[in-house]
């Protein structure tokens, strides 16, 4: 049984659902029960249960691929700032992704503080020491383009379904998105009119995120200023 | 003031109200930008700001719990807050009060799901007229909540206390120096659960009973309106159309 509408509002110990409910983040269980934790949009799907956040810090997870910014180095690798209570741990040998010999080779030619790393998360503990990756192609020192800060809850209406929602960004924008889980965004292109009505359009996604129409409204907004440019 | 001769005329309280009844609740959720989530809480003469940062790196390094998260709560009363100067910075009655917000606020928090890590909590009280700590309370929940923090429940929070032989709900100054008892209670309102009970005074069993009854309907009062200001800060309203 249900107590609230899909997609309806919700705050922390509303009651959402009771007997058989698969419950998923934001929400928990407590005996049959099914109580939201955070405050957001119930997502309700047959039989499954979960709570759209608003607002959150992100927690990394393994697999997600994050924007990190080095803020120290160490023996054999450099600590990352993920924009979360955790930083991350990227060892050379993962950034290279080949054996390197530390005794010969000098590893701060590579990276130093303040270089933006595109990382995939290798491996967090229980004690939440995050593994980070650099191995796959279009990952490692970002060289250029501008970087976007944004609430990470509020990352997924950034992809849209299926990667719609970049789709458009990159198509209109014509510009080329790397989007980190934790938030960061990166943004490279040529027109720079275009990055700037690109960075617009996804503080506008931040603000909006939980009103529906948003690729419409995206879309309408990137050609208006795309529209104005060609003039 | 003077001591007035009696705090209750004719069922009326000093300010008007009936005994039951509380002073005007305002709150409004996240009016802060640079805090991860914030709450303004006004009842009555009550001013009170609470801002939550977190969960982020705990810093000392030796606090950080390697399970768990670590909640740390201050409350503080700014010193044009009163009539009299208050001396700024922490004493013994804000320590004590700092201490058992965050016990009133941890049971509903799953801090485990942070380990390493700090949630800050700052209650800075701007206006006081007795209650400020129930308000303060109240204030830090709608505060964790609009930071996204998991919680099982909200925290709502509300005194009661004797004057003249009568119970009463939401004790203003004069109520409360005058009064024979104050006693201010936190509740976790799904489950009924009690977070938070001290007491200055004496009361009977039985009026110790009557008097938690009331703090349970007053925190009722104050739980709807929490939600109410959780809801209305994310209502929808598109820009521009």
């Amino acid at each position: 049984m249900l107590y609230v509408q899909n997609r309806e509002m919700v705050v922390p110990g509303q009651l959402i659902a009771e007997d058989g409910y698969r419950v998923h983040e934001g929400a928990f269980r407590e005996g049959k029960f099914v109580y939201a934790s955070v405050v957001g949009l119930a997502d309700l799907r047959e039989r499954e249960v979960r709570v759209i956040p608003l607002q959150g810090c992100y927690v990394p997870k393994r697999g997600d691929v994050v924007v990190g910014i080095v803020v120290d180095s160490h023996y054999s690798g450099w600590i990352l700032d993920l924009a979360s209570p955790y930083a991350g741990n990227l060892f050379v040998s993962d950034l290279l992704r080949r054996k390197v010999d530390l005794v010969r080779e000098d590893i701060s030619q590579y990276l130093s503080m303040g270089d933006v790393v595109v990382a995939n998360v290798k491996d967090v503990d229980e004690r939440m020491r995050v593994q980070l990756e650099a191995s796959e192609p279009g990952m490692g020192k970002v060289e250029g383009g501008k970087m976007v800060e944004l609430s990470p809850m509020k990352i997924p209406r950034v992809v849209g379904r299926k990667g719609s929602m970049l789709n458009t960004l990159e198509r209109i924008g014509e510009c080329k998105l790397k989007v980190g889980q934790n938030g960061r965004i990166m943004i490279w292109g040529r027109n720079q009119q275009m990055i700037n009505a690109v960075v617009e359009a996804l503080l506008m996604i931040e603000r909006e995120a939980h009103i529906s129409g948003l690729t419409d409204r995206v879309r309408q907004m990137l050609e208006k200023i795309k529209s104005k440019g060609g003039k | 003031m003077e001591k007035p001769e009696k705090l209750i005329i004719d069922g009326k309280r000093l300010d008007g109200r009936a005994p039951e009844e509380m002073r005007p609740l305002k709150i409004e959720a996240g009016v802060l930008k640079r805090a991860d989530g914030s709450a303004y809480v006004e009842l009555g003469e009550n001013k009170v700001l609470a801002a939550v940062y977190g969960p982020r790196e705990m810093h000392p390094r030796h606090l950080q719990r390697p399970d768990t998260a670590v909640l740390r709560c201050r409350y503080n009363m700014a010193p044009f807050s009163v009539e009299e100067r208050k001396r700024p910075g922490p004493d013994r009655r804000s320590v004590e009060i700092s201490k058992v917000t965050r016990q009133a606020l941890e049971p509903v928090l799953f801090l485990e799901l942070y380990p390493r890590s700090v949630i800050d909590i700052f209650i800075e009280v701007l206006q006081a007229d007795a209650g400020t700590r129930t308000a303060g309370i109240t204030a830090a929940a709608v505060a964790l909540a609009d930071a996204g923090i998991p919680m099982r429940d909200l925290v709502s929070s509300v005194a009661v206390g004797k004057i003249d032989d009568m119970i009463v709900l939401d004790l203003t100054k004069e109520e409360d120096q005058w009064g024979t008892t104050d006693m201010p209670v936190a509740i976790v309102p799904r489950k009924k659960l009690v977070s938070l009970l001290q007491m200055d005074g004496n009361l009977t069993e039985e009026e110790f009973k009557r008097a938690l009854d009331l703090a349970f309907r007053g925190c009722e009062q104050i739980y709807q309106a929490q939600r109410q200001a959780l809801k209305e800060k994310y209502a929808i309203k598109p820009e521009g159309e």
